[in-house]
């Protein structure tokens, strides 16, 4: 679809939006740069504590495992969060799926996508819960790391800390970047923005969702490859 | 096709709630008019009247511990009656009782007034009015601001009363001390308390802040172009830019701090041995984390305090100079400057702490860098008074008053942005001199001058001016007795935050002048009683606004009827054609902003 | 025309837009994990290392690049929307710049003036299976305490 319209309105009762977009939206994206900087902060504490600190461990070391994996399999590093990533994003196209059927008003589509979101939403977060029990298992916890650095000295435990604390966080907003999605699922289905005659809302949840993938390119980053 | 849909869709909604407001025949309940209110007036009302109760604490807390530093050796049994053992043993402000309060009065009067009393207020009360809309981007929204804040301030209030006391390790809680329960007795329950009240005020401060960019970008009024713009708003939506982006820095920060006191984690932590407890087994955490942490929002935050202030000093200075504003475009620009140094001066907070000196060597070239914009503003403030037609007004007095103490101010932060310097002078009473001229007494006399300039706008009644000139003198006389010889205090080397000056050698001969700051102090609190008389007895009793435009203004917000309804105005929303500093133009006192360029009119 | 004002929404969006982005941000990943297997083998502390590390690093932005600008639709907003977005986002250079730099000064002032934090990062320690980990940490620390 790609059209230019014209339309002649009363916008605002007054002036008019500078940006072409309704207050929703802006109030959105600003959000998410506030929420930039909120996860910005952590990472880059983070940054800060490991560059404080003599030695770090080895993320190939620490991920290398994936479930059902037998006793006797060699290490897999990256294995099981590349896999993590990939339902990531394929559930941010398909959120830009709904997106898009939700501008041409196809209700079924709309539905459609939504519903792939939010399994993929959802299998993100089991993986992510096998993950932490995992390393739960491993002795690994906030306060507790098991792991040697990559040179085999006594490891800072800042090392679990900061991963269960930015994972988790990352993880809440998965959570209820699921959970606004679910919400739309359900109003789509109630024809709520049928009625309104606009899929604006939906725009909205997948901005948000976007940006808990975006994150995610920077979480994935900074602890499982550098 | 779809997208003409959208827009109709949109356009008919907004509509459809415009002609909701025109026709005012639902029948408002208190609740809904006066407790949970979505008319930004009353909201802006909410915030004011909340932020004086908590400057009222405050400032009692401050009249309490100088009342301790005045009074080293003497005992007021009164006190003990009133406060309890705890507070007050034998008539003595106890040691915990003493940094129970000074924490609590910084949190309070930083965060609570002057961010959420002062921007709060008038982001509110002003925003909607001088950009021409009928309410907030998002009432609702705008609401649970002021409730999230409301909520921050019961939890605020209720650590006052916990056994232990309230979080004492300062109002900038770094730890260890705020970290560890056993550090001290304020840093138990009374930490939680301080860091749920903090996480809440930094939830209130983030939708508020979204609601009032939202508004200022994309609800003004038709004509109404960023450069038309009075520069309160100016000044309010780059508080809100700071407020937005700094606050999620701080709510980071804390919640590591939660993980370090809750579960096990050193974030903050090591090397540490606790009296009592012995050696902790938290390691390789960083302490300098934290502050860099904190003051990555407490520095924006001071001028997040501050910008609100200018905005409305320009404003008052220029309509009671009647005179244009001087620079209208240097103003903005300095504005815009100001919020981006903002952000990268932080560290020169913690020039001592151990920060590395070459890092620190740029973080006095950028600070001193703020030099620049808060120069610019001071000149186009003196300049827009010159040879102006001054009308001494309460709020012009407040608003002179500003000027003066940012000047006072200001330039002793010029000596404190030097590294150098700041090895001798920081944590010393020339820093409580420093900041409390600078951002706080100057902030509280932009926020009065905000006060006595909107009055009537905001109740439809004057305040008395004879109280008001009163008020101004002393406060104006007051700021400068208390905290000038703070400066001289500082260079001596007396440092902030003592329990009791007279049992050091080398500060025993500052006892008289801390008696003599003491009183003084007390004497400006009782004139702040005074204002509040004055505010609530004008609300009712009030001399009554009988013009709608009492000052000649030419903003917005003074086409609207006296007591405007939710909405602002009854018929269509004004027309803007011109910016809002046409004062003194073509033999004319003042030309609104809503009247037409006319053929023959000279360009400003 | 007096209330009324003429926009212009655009959808520049289409199916191909999606898909290549799509694709993009796959080999993309795709890149940076064949990188990280590449850095395995590389030695610690390696200049090769530190280049794989930076490239990373660099994948990661242009993959950011491309989800805000093509899945948020950034590119697609009026040029003023995307600098109050973007303008702000350069906060972040100081930001990281001035943190990073004072971790490291930090770790240098603690190995110049901290003996115990210094010699931490001589004492090897063996690699044991992932079990049983917990009581390892515990004797660590009578270890270390028996050091001091």
């Amino acid at each position: 679809m790609s059209t230019a319209t014209t339309a002649t309105t009363k916008w605002w009762n007054g002036g008019k939006s500078p940006f072409n977009v309704e207050y929703g939206k802006l109030m959105m994206w600003y959000f998410l740069m506030s929420d930039a900087f909120t996860f910005g902060a952590f990472l880059i504490s983070y940054g800060t504590i490991r560059f404080s600190t003599n030695g770090w461990p080895d993320p190939n070391v620490v991920f290398q495992s994936y479930p059902l994996k037998s006793a006797t399999s060699g290490p897999a590093p990256l294995v099981f969060v590349s896999i993590m990533t990939f339902i990531l994003i394929i559930s941010s196209v398909t959120m830009v799926q709904a997106v898009k059927a939700g501008h041409e008003m196809k209700k079924n589509k709309v539905v459609m996508n939504l519903i792939w979101t939010i399994i993929g939403g959802a299998a993100f977060l089991s993986c992510q819960a096998w993950e932490w029990n995992h390393l739960h298992h491993e002795g690994a916890w906030w306060g507790h790391n098991p792991f040697l650095n990559s040179d085999l000295t006594q490891s800072s435990t800042n090392f679990t800390n900061y991963f269960f604390t930015i994972t988790g966080f990352h993880g809440f907003h998965v959570f209820s970047g699921v959970i606004i999605n679910i919400v739309m699922l359900i109003m789509t289905l109630n024809n709520s923005f049928e009625k309104r005659g606009h899929y604006l809302m939906i725009e909205k949840a997948g901005l948000y969702w976007h940006f808990v993938d975006l994150v995610w390119v920077f979480v994935f980053t900074c602890f499982y490859l550098i | 096709m779809s997208n003409e849909a959208v827009l109709h869709g949109v356009a008919s909604s907004h509509d459809a709630h415009g002609d909701h407001h025109h026709e005012h025949h639902h029948h408002e309940t208190f609740i809904s008019k006066y407790v949970f209110s979505m008319d930004h007036k009353m909201i802006a009302k909410q915030f004011l009247i909340t932020g004086m109760v908590w400057a009222v604490i405050g400032g009692l807390m401050s009249v309490l511990f100088r009342l301790q530093l005045g009074y080293p050796d003497q005992s007021f049994p009164w006190l003990e009656d009133l406060l309890g053992k705890w507070w007050a043993e034998k008539g003595h402000i106890t040691a915990q009782g003493y940094y129970a309060l000074v924490t609590t009065h910084g949190t309070v009067l930083v965060f609570f007034v002057l961010t959420a009393g002062l921007s709060g207020t008038f982001a509110n009360f002003l925003i909607p009015l001088q950009v021409g809309a009928r309410d907030m981007a998002s009432p609702f929204m705008n609401m649970l601001s002021y409730w999230f804040f409301f909520a921050a301030s019961i939890v605020m209030l209720s650590s006052i009363f916990v056994e232990t006391g309230p979080f004492s390790g300062g109002w900038t809680a770094y730890p260890p001390l705020s970290a560890l329960g056993d550090a001290s007795p304020g840093s138990k329950t009374g930490m939680d308390l301080w860091l749920v009240a903090m996480a809440l005020f930094v939830v209130s401060s983030l939708l508020g802040g979204l609601n009032y960019i939202a508004t200022i970008l994309n609800m003004r009024t038709k004509g109404m172009s960023m450069t038309r713009l009075p520069l309160t708003i100016w000044a309010l939506f780059f508080t809100a830019v700071l407020g937005v982006l700094s606050f999620p820095v701080l709510l980071s920060g804390f919640i590591l701090l939660i993980f370090d006191r809750n579960f096990g984690t050193s974030f903050y932590l090591s090397d540490i041995f606790v009296n009592g407890v012995g050696a902790l087994p938290n390691e390789g955490g960083s302490a300098i984390l934290f502050q860099h942490l904190f003051w990555f929002l407490g520095h924006p935050e001071v001028y997040i305090i501050l910008l609100p202030a200018m905005g409305m000093v320009s404003e008052i200075l220029s309509v009671n100079a009647r005179k244009p504003i001087f620079g209208y475009m240097a103003m903005i620009g300095s504005l815009f400057a100001i919020a981006i140094l903002a952000f990268l001066v932080w560290a020169h907070h913690m020039f001592v702490t151990g920060l590395n000196p070459f890092l620190g060597s740029i973080f006095v070239l950028l600070t001193l860098l703020i030099a620049v914009p808060s120069a610019i503003k001071v000149f186009n403030w003196l300049t827009t008074l010159w040879r102006g037609n001054i009308r001494f007004t309460p709020a012009m007095m407040f608003a002179i008053g500003f000027v003066s103490l940012f000047i006072s101010g200001g330039l002793t932060g010029i000596w404190l942005g030097n590294s150098a310097l700041d090895i001798h002078l920081h944590d010393t009473y020339f820093v409580i001199a420093h900041f409390h001229i600078v951002m706080g007494v100057a902030s509280m006399f932009g926020m009065f001058a905000g006060v006595y300039h909107w009055y009537p706008k905001m109740y439809g009644r004057y305040l008395n001016n004879t109280l008001g000139y009163i008020h101004f003198w002393i406060t104006m006389i007051g700021a400068y007795l208390i905290f000038w010889p703070m400066h001289y205090e500082g260079l001596a080397g007396m440092p902030r935050r003592y329990y009791d000056y007279s049992i050091w050698e080398s500060f025993k001969n500052f006892v008289e002048l801390n008696r003599f700051i003491s009183t003084v102090a007390m004497i400006v609190f009782a004139v702040q009683i005074l204002f509040l008389l004055n505010f609530f007895y004008s609300i009712w009793k009030g001399r009554k606004v009988t013009s709608q435009n009492p000052w000649g203004s030419n903003t917005l917000e003074w086409t609207a009827p006296i007591h405007p309804g939710h909405g602002n105005w009854p018929g269509e929303i004004p027309e803007v054609h011109r910016w809002a500093y046409d004062y003194g133009k073509d033999g004319r006192e003042f030309i609104p902003q809503t009247e037409a360029v006319g053929a023959d009119e000279s360009h400003h | 025309m007096e209330q009324s004002e003429v926009i212009h929404i655009e959808h520049h969006q289409n199916k191909n837009e999606v898909r290549n982005v799509t694709i993009v941000l796959s080999v993309l990943t795709i890149v940076e994990l064949i990188l990280g297997f590449l850095m395995m083998d590389m030695a610690h502390g390696s200049t090769a290392r530190l280049a794989t590390k930076i490239t990373i690093i660099v994948l990661m932005l242009a993959k950011a690049y491309y989800i805000v600008g093509y899945f948020m639709h950034l590119k697609h907003e009026i040029r003023n929307l995307i600098m109050t977005i973007v303008v702000p986002l350069l906060l972040f250079v100081w930001f990281i710049t001035a943190f990073l730099y004072e971790g490291n000064s930090f770790r240098n002032l603690r190995n110049t003036y901290d003996p115990h934090f210094k010699e931490q990062q001589f004492i090897k320690k063996q690699p044991t299976e992932h079990s049983n980990k917990q009581e390892h940490k515990e004797g660590d620390h009578e270890e270390k305490k028996v050091m001091e």
